[in-house]
Parts: structure tokens; C-alpha cells; sequence
């Protein structure tokens, strides 16, 4: 089992799919490829890899999710596991919600929807070489 | 101090008399022009208007009457009080009089103090009158300053209802169309590949293996399941270990791309292929296959929620210009409007709908649609996001007895914290507001109060904490 993981988190089946094909096409079975509906089903995701001792590298999150939004869940994220790289891949853009994620949680790209593959993969390379 | 009490006209044939008028005036300060005849008369009037006239009536030429008839007649005179002067002995008509618009008469020979009482009397008449006047024109002009202050206060609502919903809508398309993007890129991408190693794997394989292999490829295919995030969590643990007892090499990726290609119920079939060398090889190019026609169903999916979101928008601003009603259905405008909310409702909010057929009605659908959308904004902010909205439409044609009989009746209930007594007595009322500053103009129910005036029905609201209902009546025949 690959020690390390991608998370991205996205209340839309269908953005989660399109990425999780986009994933694995770009970083094959070099990484874990874990997937939540919404902010309190990544915090599950994000405890059971803890126990299983398994690394979170990126999350790629959505900003407009019913409940917690994107950049509180970043955030709080961020308070936890500073060392994890964040990435926002939002349909509609909150300027203020962008700016006190980068302030608050050193977000390291806000990737607008639709998204070019080459502008993901260069967010998560840049990402993981930090 | 001539003329501050009033501008007289007096007119009469006989100089002695005018004198006499003339006199009685000018010493209380009146301003007096006397004027020996009936044509002169009704050109000094017109020239000048006073603010009444004594008028003879026996006059040679043009006697009182026509006076009177002709100051009638033109609008800048007809106004002036006419107080009639007539000798005792005349033979003076006064129905005639009265009837041409004369307000009052006075017998010769007269008292001063009679003359000076009626002219008071009917010069305060008239300005009372003409103080009315205005006034009630500057209501006129206060009324129809309001009309267009509410229209505007109208207007600016919508646009407001609408704000609240253009920023989800914004993600209500971007979201379909970062799908459909990826999606056509890993479709793009699983072709050239299958095109590529459909080949070499045939190759490799017995024939067994390559009708396992298309057995797999075919069962992918037609899964029709699509997990949750979490529940494919749990499938990938499970089939991990059934494929880890049956020793698969790597059961971990191979229990992931199963798992993702919906293959998860019975896999004993496909044991042996996983057991082949070439097992991730194998695995990934019939996840190629898949990867074609998942996303393909990514795009649809997608190309869906787009056109409802687009259509919803059109319908939302549908709207007749000559301001005429238009046959509708009010389901479907509910529906717009759920459709244009549907980020907002989709996770905490459980939807449910009664609907019964309903006929067309002739309404204003668009501002019908400003009824729903208020009453189901203030229900998503009375669950603070989470609960139960119901929603009920049904006919309701039963005897004439029947108080619902002959109206569709919409009835929205949500499940939220409830409207208290004293704020339930207000709520219809304009810039009465339970929201934060800036939240809400207070102006919402007073405008679907209006909205469903102007369509001839009427709301009603229930409330207890957990329940709150709105109901709206429309009639089905107007």
C-alpha cells in the first residue's frame, strides 16, 4: 500500500471521478487516491489515515460545499496538519474565502472550474515538490 | 390695502348702482372693477380673472344669463362664484340661475351688510374649495410617487431574490463543465491507450483469459451502481482481503480498480486473470474501456444539470410584456425555482413533493416565481440549512360549499425553528425584517402578499416550532 495519499474533497460525484481518472492517468499507483463528499466525511478520511499511518500530501478541495465550506475546512485542516499542501479547485470564487485561505491556511493554488488538466497537474507537482 | 380680502367683478346696467357696489367694497378692502355691461363684462373676466362677480341680470344686449353661460364655458372663468343681482320686480328665473352656475342671488334694493355677507361667505367657499383642490393634487402627486417608489422597492427585490441565487448558479454551471472538461480529456486519453494495448494484451492471453478479460470488461460496463465515496471506501476494504485469501499479487490496486469499475459483488470469476503475470496490466486496460464510458456518463450527467440550470433561468425571468396574464402551470414554476436552489437545498434539505395535477391557470408566472422563491429563502433560513421542506400542490374542486373548492392550493412547510405570535402578526407587513441588516429588505412577504392580491387569492401562515406553513391559494377560474 502506498504510503502516501491524495485527498480531494467535492460534493459532486462527477468532479470526484473526473479527478480520480485524471490522478491516476498522471501518478499511477504511486500515490493513495481517497475521495469525500463533503468536509466532515474528509475529517474520517483524514483520521483513519492518521491510524493507518498513511501520509496526506495534497487535499484537493471545493470551496461551495453544503455545511463547511472549503476554507474553514482548510483551515482547519491547516491547524492540524500544517505540513499538508492545499489546493481550492472552486466553481465559483470568493475572493474573501480565497484570500483568508491563504492567509490561514497557506493554500497553495485556487484552481477555477471548468479546469485545464495541465493547470492541475502542474498545482499538484508544484504541490508535492514542496 | 385695496384687494386684500378679494378681486370683485360687479356688473350692472345702472351707473347708480355700481356706485353704490363699488363703494360697499372698496371701503373693506376690496379690490372692485365695475363694468356697465354683459360683453364687457366676460372680456374683463377673461382678461382678469376675480375671484367672483356680482352680475345684473336685466341688461340690454347680453344679458346675465349669457354672462353667465359664456363664463361657464371657457375654463379660465368657469370657476369664478357668480352671485346673481336682480330688481324685485324682475321676472328673474332662479332655477335658470342656479342651473347656469350661478351660486347665489341677492334682491335689489339690498343691505350692504347683506351683499358683503354672501360675497364672504362664497369668497371663503371658494377658497376652501381651491385649498381642496390642491391638496387632493398633491396627494395625487404623493400617491403616484409612491406607486413609483414601489415598483422600484419591487424591482430591487427581485434583482435581490435573484443575487441570491446567481452566486450558486455560477457554481450550478462551472461545476458540469469542469466535469465534462476532465472528462473528455480522460476519454481522450483511455481511447489512445485501448487502441494501444488492446492488441498486446489479446496477444499474451489464452483464449480462456481473453474471454475472462472481455467477461470483466463487459460486467464493468454494465454496472450500473454508483457508490458513495464512503461506501467505496468500505467495497475496496472488503475485496481487498477476499482478493488478499486468494493470494492476488498487489490486492490493494487491484481491489481499488475493481472497486472503481462498479466489479465488486462476485469476483471468483476473475480469479484467474488477476492471478495472470500480467494482472496490473491486464486490470488497467480493461479500466481503459471503462474509463470511455463512465465518463461518457460523467458528460451526460453533466450536460443535464447544465441545461436544467439554463432552463431555469429563462423560466425564472419568464415574463409577458404586455402585462397581460398567461396560462401556467405553478408546479413548474416551483420546480424553476427549486432547480435554481438546489445547491442550497440538495444536503441539508429533504425535499418532499405532493404534487397533484393542476390545471393552467392565467397568472404572471415571473412574479409568481418571486413567491416561491421567497417563501422557500425564508424556509432555508429558518432551518438554518437543515430540515424538511414539503411541498403540496393540489385542485381543489369540490362543491361550492367547500371553502377550498375552485383555488390550487400551495402549501410549503418547512421544519424550521418557527415563527413567534408577535412576529407572525407582522411579517406581511413592509420593511418588517427578523434578518440581520443588509440581509433582508423586509419588503419579501409584503411584496408576495401583493403579488398574490393582484392574482385574486390569498396566503395564510401556521406555525409551531418545527412547523411552518405557508399556504397560497390561487382561484382556477377568474
Amino acid at each position: 500500500m502506498p504510503e502516501k495519499a491524495i485527498l480531494c474533497v467535492d460534493d459532486e460525484q462527477i468532479i470526484l471521478t473526473s479527478l480520480r481518472d485524471q490522478l491516476q492517468r498522471h501518478f499511477g499507483s504511486r500515490y493513495s487516491y481517497e475521495f469525500a463528499e463533503s468536509a466532515d466525511e474528509a475529517f474520517e478520511v483524514i483520521q483513519e489515515f492518521y491510524e493507518d499511518g498513511v501520509e496526506i500530501l495534497i487535499i484537493v478541495s471545493d470551496w461551495l460545499m453544503p455545511d463547511m465550506k472549503g476554507d474553514e475546512f482548510l483551515i482547519r485542516v491547516h491547524q492540524q496538519f500544517p505540513g499538508i499542501v492545499k489546493v481550492m479547485l472552486t466553481g465559483q470564487a470568493n475572493e474573501e474565502a480565497i484570500e483568508r485561505t491563504r492567509k490561514h491556511a497557506n493554500l497553495h493554488r485556487c484552481l477555477h472550474k471548468p479546469w485545464s488538466e495541465d493547470e492541475l497537474i502542474e498545482a499538484l507537482i508544484s504541490g508535492l515538490e514542496m | 390695502m385695496a384687494g386684500r380680502k378679494g378681486n370683485i367683478l360687479a356688473v350692472d346696467d345702472t351707473h347708480a348702482n355700481l356706485r353704490l357696489l363699488a363703494g360697499i367694497f372698496a371701503e373693506r378692502e376690496y379690490r372692485v372693477r365695475p363694468v356697465p355691461d354683459g360683453a364687457m363684462a366676460v372680456s374683463a373676466a377673461q382678461a382678469e380673472p376675480p375671484d367672483l362677480i356680482l352680475l345684473d341680470i336685466m341688461m340690454p344686449g347680453m344679458d346675465g344669463y349669457e354672462v353667465c353661460e359664456r363664463l361657464k364655458a371657457d375654463e379660465r372663468t368657469c370657476d369664478i362664484p357668480v352671485i346673481f343681482i336682480s330688481a324685485k320686480n324682475d321676472l328673474f328665473d332662479k332655477v335658470k340661475g342656479f342651473s347656469l352656475g350661478g351660486v347665489d342671488y341677492i334682491t335689489k334694493p339690498f343691505q350692504a351688510e347683506e351683499v358683503l355677507a354672501r360675497v364672504e361667505t362664497h369668497l371663503s367657499l371658494r377658497s376652501l374649495q381651491t385649498r381642496l383642490e390642491e391638496k387632493n393634487k398633491a396627494l395625487t402627486d404623493a400617491l403616484e410617487q409612491l406607486k413609483a417608489t414601489q415598483n422600484q422597492l419591487v424591482l430591487q427585490e427581485k434583482m435581490a431574490a435573484l443575487g441570491h441565487l446567481v452566486a450558486g448558479i455560477a457554481h450550478e454551471i462551472n461545476t458540469p463543465l469542469g466535469a465534462i472538461q476532465a472528462s473528455i480529456n480522460n476519454i481522450t486519453n483511455a481511447l489512445n491507450a485501448s487502441v494501444r494495448e488492446l492488441p498486446r494484451l489479446i496477444q499474451h492471453l489464452s483464449f480462456e483469459r481473453q474471454a475472462d478479460f472481455f467477461a470483466l470488461s463487459e460486467a464493468a460496463l454494465k454496472s450500473k451502481e454508483t457508490l458513495s465515496s464512503r461506501e467505496a471506501r468500505k467495497k475496496r476494504r472488503s475485496l481487498r482481503k477476499v482478493l488478499e485469501d486468494h493470494e492476488i499479487d498487489d490486492a490493494e490496486s487491484a481491489s481499488n480498480i475493481l472497486v472503481n469499475m462498479g466489479v465488486h459483488q462476485d469476483v471468483s470469476a476473475f480469479i484467474p486473470l488477476l492471478k495472470e503475470k500480467e494482472s496490473p496490466f491486464i486490470l488497467q486496460t480493461a479500466y481503459n474501456l471503462f474509463v470511455q464510458q463512465n465518463n461518457s456518463q460523467n458528460i451526460k450527467t453533466a450536460v443535464e444539470r447544465v441545461s436544467k440550470v439554463v432552463f431555469a433561468l429563462k423560466s425564472y425571468a419568464r415574463h409577458d410584456d404586455s402585462g397581460q396574464m398567461i396560462q401556467a402551470v405553478v408546479t413548474e414554476g416551483i420546480d424553476v425555482v427549486l432547480t435554481l436552489y438546489y445547491n442550497q437545498l440538495k444536503r441539508g434539505i429533504e425535499i418532499i413533493k405532493n404534487y397533484s395535477a393542476v390545471p393552467h391557470i392565467p397568472c404572471h408566472p415571473d412574479e409568481l416565481n418571486q413567491v416561491w422563491t421567497n417563501i422557500i429563502h425564508n424556509a432555508i433560513y429558518a432551518m438554518d440549512g437543515k430540515g424538511q421542506l414539503e411541498i403540496s400542490v393540489r385542485a381543489s374542486e369540490g362543491a361550492d360549499s367547500d371553502p377550498e373548492a375552485g383555488w390550487i392550493i400551495i402549501r410549503m412547510t418547512d421544519s424550521g425553528k418557527g415563527v413567534p405570535d408577535d412576529v407572525r402578526a407582522k411579517m406581511f407587513e413592509p420593511f418588517f425584517t427578523t434578518k440581520p441588516a443588509g440581509e433582508g429588505s423586509g419588503l419579501g412577504l409584503d411584496i408576495v402578499r401583493k403579488i398574490i392580491d393582484r392574482h385574486q387569492g390569498r396566503i395564510d401562515v401556521e406555525s409551531e416550532p418545527g412547523k411552518t406553513t405557508f399556504s397560497v391559494f390561487l382561484p382556477i377560474r377568474q
